[in-house]
């Protein structure tokens, strides 16, 4: 399989990023993952600055955003990435722990693309991932680069 | 600023001075009657109190109106006397006048005396009627009157019989009588009965004038005293209900106050299962993430045993995830906001059922499913009240080839619905009832029937909030028929 266009996670705890990597890697596709540790990085790399300064130019193909991160939390990494006319059309897909429903509700409000409740038990943890990196990163199609053209 | 150093000292002084009096006063007072009233209720002592100043009003009123009627009844009876004592004066001048002209014509022969003397004759009548009519209703003066009466016609009638006597015989005939009046004795009579009634006339009029005064003076005291009594009334159940608004004020705050704490203690309850929700099940999912893990990298080397090591460490992760997540429910149990609206026990019936088809496959089950009432609360927490009821019926049936489950209601009534459901399955031994609607209580171990023992708190939670009560009755080995009691309307929880 191939990717065409970089994954992006944003997961603050080494533990589930490895797991969620483990997961991926199973499909072949986690080559493609950048791992962001907290909803700055995630900032940092959409706007290409700090670290991601010299990156290949183009939004990725997805963002996996965890809810509870430091200093930037997911909601208000949601909220700039929606606010913004560029980064807009990414889909984001909320990969979290909680299922209380005011997290759903702000995140569907704020523009949520989808919103996964990470499983505890691994094995479903794993098909969830498998399913949503080959969904995401591989079936669906992203939104063409040309909307970056208002810049 | 001056003025403000002085009050606190004098503040104590005030304050420890007030008391007294009233203590002394409730002291005196019967205890009872004090216990009596404080058993009474606000809205009872205003009532009592404002009631005491409608008596006060009336009575105040009746007597006024009795010493008015009795002043006015005297001010009639005044007039009359004063027109009796007229009356009186004009008949004693009338009978001298009488005596006066019938003297004069017996000497002089004049007719023009005795037309006068004949006038009095001819008024005599009138006199008596009138004198009748002014001293009605005083038989003393009545008497006195009678023999007044008597005493007229007798000088009227021996100066008449004088009068005839002079003009058959001429002046010789009466020349006795002509200087001394006929009359005279009788007129003496007369005048000493005038004296007398005009004596007693004037003394009733005296004594009615006292007692009219005295009677106003009573009115006016009574005035004054009721308007003070009814002053001191209003401002006992002014003071009542002010402070009664007060006291509703102060709890009104009270409330207030603990509702703001109850709503951050609420908040702060939803952060924390928050967090609960969030940060303890990841490390569960990273035990068995890594458990998983650790299988596959040495999945060729795993024995028997360390593979059952690590099943069971994945398998108390799961457990642990679904104890949190069914914590989680049950407290938004209790601080989720509750709907009130017409739920079809029917329909709610029919829906579960129709969800747990899946589940049913593979197992016979007979239904006996009764109508159902229509009942008050919130569709969503009674579905799950009914969820956790047939799934457990149907749960603990697993061991029965047929298992039967009746769902039914008993002594429906417009006040209360008992619902129940019955199955006849494992069931329950009774002296363990009381732990069946705990948290996490559990009767069975848990190779027997799965489970986390959250269902029936969960369902117990809910029915209390919906004001109702829930119970349950078991045989081992028999079955066990649980009863949820809704009422027809919210007692507010």
């Amino acid at each position: 399989m191939t990717v065409a266009k970089p994954i992006l996670l944003a997961e603050d705890n080494p533990r589930d990023a490895e797991l969620t990597l483990a997961a991926m890697e199973a499909e072949h596709i986690s080559d493609k993952v950048v791992l962001c540790h907290d909803g700055a990085e995630v900032l940092d790399y959409l706007y290409c600055r700090g670290q991601f300064k010299s990156r290949l130019r183009g939004n990725p193909a997805v963002v996996f955003l965890d809810l509870k991160m430091p200093k930037v939390n997911g909601l208000e990494v949601l909220r700039t990435i929606k606010a913004d006319v560029n980064l807009r059309p990414i889909p984001v897909v909320m990969l979290t722990s909680s299922r209380e429903e005011r997290d759903l509700a702000d995140s569907y409000a704020l523009g949520a693309n989808a919103y996964v409740v990470k499983p505890v038990e691994f094995h479903k943890f794993l098909s969830a991932v498998k399913e949503l990196g080959t969904f995401w990163g591989v079936i669906n199609e992203p939104p063409p680069e040309s909307c970056r053209s208002t810049e | 600023m001056e003025s403000a150093p002085n009050h606190p000292p004098r503040a104590p002084l005030l304050r420890a001075k007030q008391p007294k009096p009233s203590g002394s006063v409730l002291a005196g007072s019967s205890v009872f009657s004090v216990a009596w009233f404080h058993r009474l209720t606000i809205e009872q002592r205003v009532l009592a109190g404002f009631s005491l100043v409608f008596v006060g009003i009336l009575i105040v009123s009746a007597i006024s109106y009795r010493n008015t009627s009795i002043l006015l009844t005297n001010s009639e009876l005044d007039s009359r006397g004063y027109d009796l004592i007229q009356l009186l004066n004009n008949i004693d001048a009338a009978m001298s006048e009488a005596e006066d002209a019938h003297r004069r014509y017996l000497v002089t022969g004049e007719a023009s005396y005795l037309e006068i003397y004949k006038k009095v004759v001819q008024q005599k009548p009138t006199f008596v009627a009138y004198l009748n009519d002014l001293i009605r209703g005083s038989p003393e003066q009545q008497q006195r009157v009678g023999f007044l009466d008597r005493m007229m016609d007798r000088q009227l009638n021996v100066e008449a019989k004088a009068i005839s006597q002079f003009q058959e015989g001429g002046f010789r005939a009466v020349k006795k009588m002509a200087f001394e009046g006929a009359g005279k004795r009788e007129l003496g009579v007369i005048h000493q009965v005038i004296t007398e009634m005009d004596v007693h006339e004037r003394q009733a009029v005296g004594r009615r004038v006292m007692e009219s005064a005295a009677g106003t003076r009573n009115t006016i005291i009574l005035l004054g005293i009721g308007a003070l009594l009814q002053l001191v009334l209003l401002a006992w159940v002014y003071y009542l209900i002010r402070h009664d608004i007060t006291e509703r004020r102060r709890v009104a705050e009270e409330l207030q106050r603990r509702g703001e704490l109850l709503e951050a203690a609420n908040k702060e309850l939803e952060s924390f299962s928050y967090s609960v929700s969030h940060d303890l099940r990841a490390p569960l999912r990273h035990i068995d993430g890594y458990a998983a893990l650790l299988r596959k990298s040495v999945e060729h080397s795993l024995n028997d045993k360390a593979a059952r090591y690590l099943q069971t460490i994945s398998d108390s992760a799961k457990q642990m995830g679904q104890l949190i997540d069914d914590l989680l429910v049950f407290s938004r149990m209790g601080r989720q906001e509750m709907l009130r609206t017409a739920v079809s026990l029917n329909q709610l019936i029919k829906g579960i059922l129709a969800e747990l088809r899946l589940d049913l496959q593979g197992r016979e089950i007979s239904w006996t499913i009764a109508a159902l009432p229509e009942v008050q609360g919130d569709p969503a927490m009674l579905r799950q009240v009914f969820m956790n009821l047939i799934a457990n019926a149907v749960k603990f049936t697993s061991t029965r080839p047929i298992a039967t489950i009746e769902i039914g209601v008993e002594h429906p009534s417009s006040m209360e619905s008992v619902l129940f459901v019955r199955d006849n399955g494992v069931g329950f031994d009774m002296q363990y009832a009381p732990k069946l609607f705990g948290v996490f209580q559990r009767l069975h171990r848990a190779d027997e029937f799965e489970g986390t023992g959250i269902g029936l708190a969960n369902v117990r939670r809910i029915v209390h909030r919906h004001g109702g009560r829930t119970w349950a009755e078991g045989v081992p080995d028999k079955g066990a028929t649980f009863y949820v009691l809704l009422p027809a309307r919210r007692r507010d929880s």
